[in-house]
């Protein structure tokens, strides 16, 4: 038996031929990056226009808010690039913020009634854990916030934080489209990324870093330990997004490792089926912010999809990592 | 009539026991953590032809470890977030003590002995406050902890004692992590490592911070040289698509110089360096980089670029017989001279990420 399966990896090809590793690349580009970008970059602006018209906490701008952030968990694991220009995706998405910085710099901010919120080349300025989504989520949806200050300077400080979204979301897309796109789909000696195999390599990474970050802070956060869960510690559970984050995080990554494994009809059977496997953990949890973590029946529930997610990185190291030439050692995936 | 029982206890009695020396542990010029394949964990004592010279179990992964300066001894950390360290007696293979961190901090991993082993100094995180600590021990008190002061920056990691003085030299990586989210990194829009050296009273006598745009470039890793040039290797946590310096100089006149490989060899390392060290006589310095599978190695006085050596999941690096000596995942152990191999053992543990050596402290 072992015979048979060395038999079987050395008959393994050990690269792909140019063309397969160009319409993975061209897939992934253009039919995972750019429209998500151009998505995040609507619906962004779209979020600025409803704080523009009604800057109150109520529905249409929460409605707004949600399709926003929807859009940006499509794309928030492509970290790289054109979102790591001047830290634009921390200025999008300040989070974990385990010294409360985001309520800290807001609460600054509404006291002093601080007049960078008057233009937006001041307010890019301002403290970057009270800029992005989730100073926002503060505003909208914490009573606190709700109530805190003048109702004219929270409303100029929403629309602040709703424009300043808005245009590095733009910003984001505008270097996608005029040169990033065009670096990953023509790698060439002389360019950022010399070869096919090095932009398969981003992108790869991009998929299990995702997963990553998923897992150790999206689960692991509020999980803490049996004797000490930490709930309070649940993302974004002020807008009861914690949960639904974790289903469009395996969603958005979902979609980029089929596009990674391509044409390889079997690999992209294991990859869809481990991906579901792990969706259908998520779905079936009913525990919108994870309040569970304290219940140790219901926590056991979440510690399975942490691990399901730990799995289906696994299995992307081991099954689509080796398709793609990227190799897993002991240390160079796991150092310290 | 004299028996040989009784001379040595006559000996005992008058306190004249031959004290055990590395000797006794055959010789070993290196600890190395390790995997076996049988999955389970050890420390293995290297000899100076890449042979084992001992090994001893340890309950879980490890890191690196410290070597006392005099006695068979060696302490070696977990992997962090690790909670305790043990000391090895090398000679005989026995747990001498175990150190158990103080409430509310974890271990880092490394740690460095005074010159004369009578101190041990352990990098930690009191993690509540996500403070830098560095722990105190007696050792002649049998690693009794007697303190700890602080770090002067977030997640130190590498510590060691600089040549001729009593300071040591101090890797705030500069990533904040809490033991409840395990290894997830929790401050990098806000992080800022710096290469701090500090009293053994825990005064700053000087700090290097890396300018503000490099403030993802997280130091982790030391090497010392006889005249107090101190080199640090860097770990990027920013933009994939960037290549930053990964390798640092701190020359003994506070001058800062960064090293870097041209530009497709400098890529190739993916914005990661394991392990740092200079060569036996100081004239090179190199790092590993495990994703890339290479030894960069440059020229200490210069900074110019020597040459790489490529060898898969390579991470430990130390001074060797013909230059350097190099431990990979793989379980090769390799003699290296700048982009040359002299020799190479292969073992079948897989070699974690680093090589101690075992040396006289400079």
């Amino acid at each position: 038996m072992r015979r048979l399966i060395l038999l079987f990896l050395l008959i393994l090809p050990t690269s792909l031929p140019a063309q397969d590793h160009g319409d993975r690349i061209r897939d992934v580009v253009d039919h995972h990056i750019l429209p998500g970008f151009e998505a995040l970059a609507d619906t962004t602006a779209a979020l600025a226009q409803q704080a523009e018209a009604d800057c109150t906490a109520a529905d249409p701008l929460r409605q707004a808010y949600t399709t926003a952030f929807d859009a940006w968990m499509g794309v928030s694991h492509l970290r790289f690039g054109p979102t790591e220009v001047q830290d634009r995706a921390f200025a999008l998405a300040f989070w974990p913020d385990p010294r409360g910085a985001t309520p800290k710099s807001l609460g600054n901010l509404i006291r002093a009634e601080d007049q960078a919120v008057a233009s937006p080349d001041s307010f890019a300025t301002v403290s970057i854990a009270a800029r992005g989504f989730y100073a926002l989520e503060f505003l909208l949806y914490d009573p606190t916030f709700e109530t805190m200050g003048t109702p004219t300077y929270r409303c100029a400080l929403i629309r602040a934080i709703s424009r300043d979204i808005a245009a590095t979301s733009a910003d984001i897309l505008t270097d996608w489209r005029d040169h990033y796109a065009g670096l990953m789909l023509s790698p060439h000696p002389d360019s950022l990324y010399h070869a096919q195999d090095e932009v398969l390599r981003e992108l790869f990474k991009a998929v299990t870093t995702g997963l990553q970050v998923t897992s150790e802070n999206r689960l692991g956060r509020p999980l803490g330990t049996f004797d000490k869960p930490r709930p309070k510690r649940a993302e974004l559970r002020r807008s009861g997004r914690s949960l639904h984050q974790v289903i469009l995080s395996l969603t958005a990554t979902r979609d980029m490792a089929l596009r990674l494994a391509g044409p390889d009809t079997a690999l992209n059977a294991r990859l869809t089926a481990t991906f579901d496997d792990t969706l259908a953990k998520a779905t079936a949890l009913d525990d919108p912010i994870f309040a569970g973590v304290s219940d140790p029946l219901l926590r056991f529930r979440i510690e399975i999809l942490q691990q399901s997610i730990d799995h289906l990185r696994e299995v992307l190291l081991s099954d689509l990592g080796p398709t793609l030439g990227v190799s897993a050692g002991f240390n160079a995936m796991d150092g310290d | 009539m004299a028996t040989r029982r009784g001379f040595i206890a006559g000996l005992i009695a008058a306190g004249l026991v031959p004290k055990r020396s590395w000797a006794d542990a055959g010789s070993p010029s290196y600890l190395a953590a390790a995997r076996q394949p049988d999955g389970l964990f050890s420390l293995i004592g290297l000899d100076s032809y890449g042979a084992e010279a001992f090994r001893v179990p340890l309950p879980g992964r490890g890191h690196a470890a410290a070597a006392h300066p005099t006695r068979p001894e060696a302490v070696a950390f977990a992997r962090r977030p690790g909670t305790f360290a043990l000391v090895i007696d090398c000679a005989t293979g026995q747990l001498k003590a175990r150190l158990d961190s103080a409430e509310g901090h974890h271990f880092y991993g490394h740690g460095a002995f005074s010159r004369d082993g009578s101190l041990l100094f352990t990098s930690e995180n009191a993690y509540e406050t996500a403070t830098g600590m560095i722990g105190i021990w007696d050792v002649t008190a049998g690693y009794r902890r007697i303190g700890a002061f602080k770090s002067h920056g977030i997640g130190p990691h590498d510590i060691r004692l600089m040549p001729g003085a009593e300071t040591l030299a101090v890797a705030n990586g500069g990533i904040e992590t809490h033991p409840d989210s395990g290894r997830a990194k929790l401050n990098l829009p806000t992080m800022r490592p710096n290469l701090s050296f500090l009293s053994f009273t825990g005064e700053v006598l000087d700090q290097v911070e890396p300018d503000p745009a490099l403030h993802l470039n997280s130091i982790r890793h030391l090497a010392l040289r006889g005249d107090g040039t101190v080199g640090f290797a860097m770990q990027w946590q920013g933009d994939t698509s960037m290549a930053p310096p990964l390798l640092g100089l701190r020359r003994p006149d506070g001058t800062v110089q960064y090293l870097q490989a041209p530009d497709a060899p400098h890529r190739a390392m993916e914005r990661y360096a394991g392990s740092v060290s200079f060569c036996a006589d100081g004239t090179l310095l190199g790092i590993t980089s495990p994703r890339g599978g290479q030894v960069q190695v440059f020229q200490a006085e210069t900074g110019d670029y020597a040459g790489s050596y490529w060898a898969d999941d390579v991470c430990g690096l130390s001074d060797g017989p013909a230059g350097f000596m190099t431990t990979s995942g793989t379980g090769d152990v390799d003699a290296v001279a700048i982009t040359t191999r002299e020799w190479r053992v292969r073992h079948t543990d897989g070699f974690d990420n680093h090589l101690v050596r075992i040396t006289p402290t400079l």
